[in-house]
């Protein structure tokens, strides 16, 4: 079962990068996060918001979200653009088990992205982080970008009800700049807001990081959350699939829907 | 053409050549002018591009209200609506001008538009312009959001000046476009290079707010990105300021780009016919 | 002066493969075609998928620059005189693509008379005789979205007749097309070559080409395998389409 899940995983993964160049992969994922990390910095400094600290290690950990939440839609929504998703519905493997599968080389694909992110951007602006800090942070990183590959996959299964699978997932991946407290400071937002923040990937796990470069140290609380969080969507996405694959067989509209 | 018959002066070819001229000006203009107006239609019909145009700009309108609530200007919400409206401009142009090539490969109208009988910037430049003034949709959208929501009037201190400043914000974006445009048009995956570009360009050319900390080599690409202008000439007639010098220059600097991406494209179309990079097969 | 004439064209393409370590694999699409096709003829040009036929079409209409050899249409070369070409000629293709999908089929004609350079002055008067032609006049304020294939392309021919090019590109232009809706067409193509109008066509259909074409080439590899007019081919005996298969059949393993 291991194997199945690794293996689909890596394959899909391959797949991506059949229809993009290392050149323009490293572009968008590497690049793009790193300007979006400066662009609210800087933005922050003149503004007067909060400090830089806030600002690095929130985007860094958000960094992984685009790789991620794109990732898990691709997962569902390539099947479907290269006309496989029957097949992959049809294989009398686990479904469930093949998608969830499939997320998780776009969740290490975030991990690195966030931790180059997060490197990057401290080096750039002159951010010490504790070497103390180090392992939490890959922990807190990892889980990050697992519970936003989850949910990448949730939006990628709702997005197989609607016919813009990318207008769902475009819309999430700038709402979650705005609610995961990473640009402004959860305290500042509308309460209906912040608890929107809290049901959505990467805000409890930037609070930890911040907690861990602040030297605070004290983050089980907060990355329990994140990891609560993510097993919530990865069980959404499978039982949406599960609906899905059941209601495609009935109506037989598995690539026309 | 160049010998002078009988019966004719020098300053009749002149004269006819002038109007050959003025001609040929009138149907290129036409080109563009109905192109664009097509293409916009085109754009407009699809849900996607109407959905990502209005939506993600409210979504950073909002960020940037309560970003502006928290920091230490919050009178100045108006400018951050209009800030994430000028965003959204960027945004059409920069995603139009990767992707709107890509989609006319997709769609197979790259070779009907290349084996017209036009120079390939009277093909391209419509559609360019078409994304910058859907773009516009996003700056209508965050402006009533801003009201609606927040009661952010917009109260602008040159309303003609602002729909004046907008227009040519748009026109000068949309040549910078093109030039975008002729560099992507050989690029099979353009969309992921404009992903880049997105950020770096709100930032440098201080179209949210413009930044006083950004370091000093930044400066000089500011002053040559027309969207520094275009961004100061609709901030300026919105909160102030003297608007045509920075619409001349966004303007100018724009013209500079049309000019660049003209030649770049007479280059690119040659290149695309050797590579065979015109068609999606 | 014949309105195609190519020599030795040649077309190789490059395409590069993988992405760790990029290989450069050349292909020889077009590996030596010569032909001439007079003023008013109606010239076939037959083969399997891949053959070359779309290659030879797209160096002949100046999208694709040859790698070797030469050609002329209407007098000017491909490669330099471009414009001139191109103000000559008319492309059509089969398919679906091509055409701006949420655009009523006036307005992409509209654009493509705009485009095409004619005269704003007689543009409505053109489009309106070439919706009759097509059959599309009632139906062209419909956005294309709607339309049917073969309603497609008709639009697809009207838009390559809109500025009366000299010489027609048509490349496969009856494929997914209903038999009457290709009938149809058939006789467009037939009255377009009547009027004068030069047509370099490729089809699957041997009935088409035999009906339709004054001449035929048949290519297969890259390079012409037989030229003559359909009773040539013929040789007498059979059909087009046995000659046509013993022709390909002695290259094609398959």
């Amino acid at each position: 079962m291991s194997r199945l899940i690794g293996l689909g995983g890596v394959i899909a993964y391959r797949a991506l990068f059949n229809w993009t160049s290392p050149a323009m992969f490293t572009g968008t994922l590497l690049a793009s996060p790193l300007f979006q990390l400066l662009f609210f910095a800087y933005l922050g400094r003149q503004l007067g918001v909060a400090d830089d600290t806030f600002y690095i290690v929130g985007n860094a950990v958000l960094s992984a979200s685009v790789a991620c939440v794109f990732g898990g839609t691709m997962a569902v929504a390539n099947e479907r653009r290269f006309g496989t998703l029957g097949h992959v519905l049809l294989s009398p493997r686990s479904r469930t088990a093949i998608f969830l599968g499939r997320v998780l080389p776009y969740a290490l694909n975030g991990l690195l992205v966030a931790a180059f992110t997060l490197s990057a951007g401290a080096l750039l602006l002159g951010l010490r982080i504790p070497p103390g800090a180090v392992p939490g942070l890959l922990v807190v990183l990892a889980a990050g970008s697992l519970s936003c590959g989850f949910f990448g996959l949730t939006l990628g299964a709702i997005g197989l009800r609607f016919r813009d699978v990318w207008l769902v997932s475009n819309v999430a991946t700038s709402l979650m700049l705005l609610l995961t407290g990473v640009n402004i400071p959860l305290n500042r937002l509308p309460a209906w807001m912040g608890a929107l923040g809290d049901l959505l990937p990467i805000t409890h796990a930037a609070r930890a990081a911040r907690a861990l470069v602040s030297g605070q140290g004290a983050v089980p609380a907060d990355l329990g959350a994140e990891a609560v969080v993510g097993l919530g969507y990865a069980v959404t996405a499978g039982v949406l699939l599960k609906v899905f694959e059941a209601e495609s067989r009935r109506r037989a509209s598995l690539d026309t829907l | 053409m160049s010998a002078i018959g009988p019966g004719t002066t020098p300053a009749t070819t002149t004269g006819v050549r002038a109007e050959r001229a003025i001609a040929a000006g009138a149907s290129a203009a036409r080109v563009v002018i109905v192109g664009a107006l097509l293409h916009v239609k085109q754009l407009s019909r699809s849900p996607f591009e109407i959905a990502t145009a209005f939506i993600v700009p409210l979504v950073q309108a909002t960020l940037a209200v309560y970003l502006f609530r928290a920091g230490t200007e919050p009178h100045l919400l108006l400018e951050a609506a209009v800030g994430a409206g000028l965003m959204g401009v960027w945004s059409s142009v920069l995603f139009g001008s990767g992707g709107a090539i890509q989609n006319q490969r997709w769609q197979g109208t790259l070779e009907m538009l290349m084996i017209a009988p036009r120079p390939a910037v009277l093909t391209l430049l419509p559609v360019t312009l078409a994304n910058a003034v859907t773009g516009t949709y996003a700056m209508l959208g965050t402006l009533a959001w801003g009201w609606a929501l927040y009661g952010i009037t917009p109260d602008f201190r040159d309303p003609l000046g602002f729909v004046a400043a907008a227009a040519g914000c748009v026109a000068g974006l949309g040549m910078f476009g093109l030039l975008l445009a002729a560099t992507f048009v050989l690029l099979r995956n353009a969309n992921a290079l404009t992903n880049t570009l997105e950020y770096p360009i709100w930032l440098v050319s201080g179209m949210l707010v413009p930044i006083s900390a950004l370091p000093g080599w930044t400066g000089p690409i500011a002053a040559v990105l027309p969207t520094t202008w275009g961004a100061r000439a609709v901030r300026e007639a919105a909160a102030g300021g003297p608007i045509w010098p920075s619409l001349a220059a966004c303007l100018a600097i724009g013209a500079a780009c049309l000019a660049l991406g003209t030649l770049a494209l007479v280059h690119v179309e040659r290149r695309a016919r050797v590579t065979a990079t015109l068609a999606l097969a | 002066m014949n309105a195609i004439e190519a020599d030795g064209l040649r077309r190789t393409y490059r395409q590069r493969t993988g992405w760790l370590s990029p290989k450069l694999i050349e292909t020889e699409a077009v590996r030596g075609v010569s032909l001439s096709v007079a003023r008013g003829e109606l010239f076939g040009l037959l083969g399997p998928n891949g053959a070359g036929k779309t290659t030879t079409i797209k160096m002949l209409n100046t999208l694709l620059i040859p790698t070797a050899g030469t050609a002329r249409v209407a007098g000017f070369d491909v490669v330099r005189q471009t414009r001139e070409v191109r103000r000559r000629i008319g492309y059509v293709f089969g398919g679906d693509r091509g055409l701006y999908d949420r655009l009523s089929g006036l307005d992409n004609l509209r654009y493509f008379a705009e485009l095409y350079g004619v005269p704003p002055r007689e543009q409505r008067r053109r489009i309106a005789e070439l919706l009759d032609l097509v059959g599309l006049a009632g139906r062209e304020r419909e956005r294309v979205e709607g339309y049917s294939r073969g309603m497609r392309q008709r639009l697809h021919i009207a838009r390559g007749l809109l500025h009366e090019p000299q010489v027609l590109f048509l490349d496969e232009p009856s494929i997914g097309v209903d038999p009457v809706a290709a009938r149809e067409l058939r006789r467009t193509i037939a009255d377009l070559a009547a009027t004068g109008t030069t047509v370099l066509l490729t089809t699957h259909y041997m009935a088409e080409a035999d009906e339709l074409c004054d001449r035929i080439a048949v290519i297969a590899g890259g390079v012409i395998r037989a030229l003559g007019t359909p009773a040539e081919l013929k040789g007498g005996t059979g059909t087009l389409e046995d000659a046509y298969v013993s022709i390909v059949g002695e290259v094609q393993p398959a």
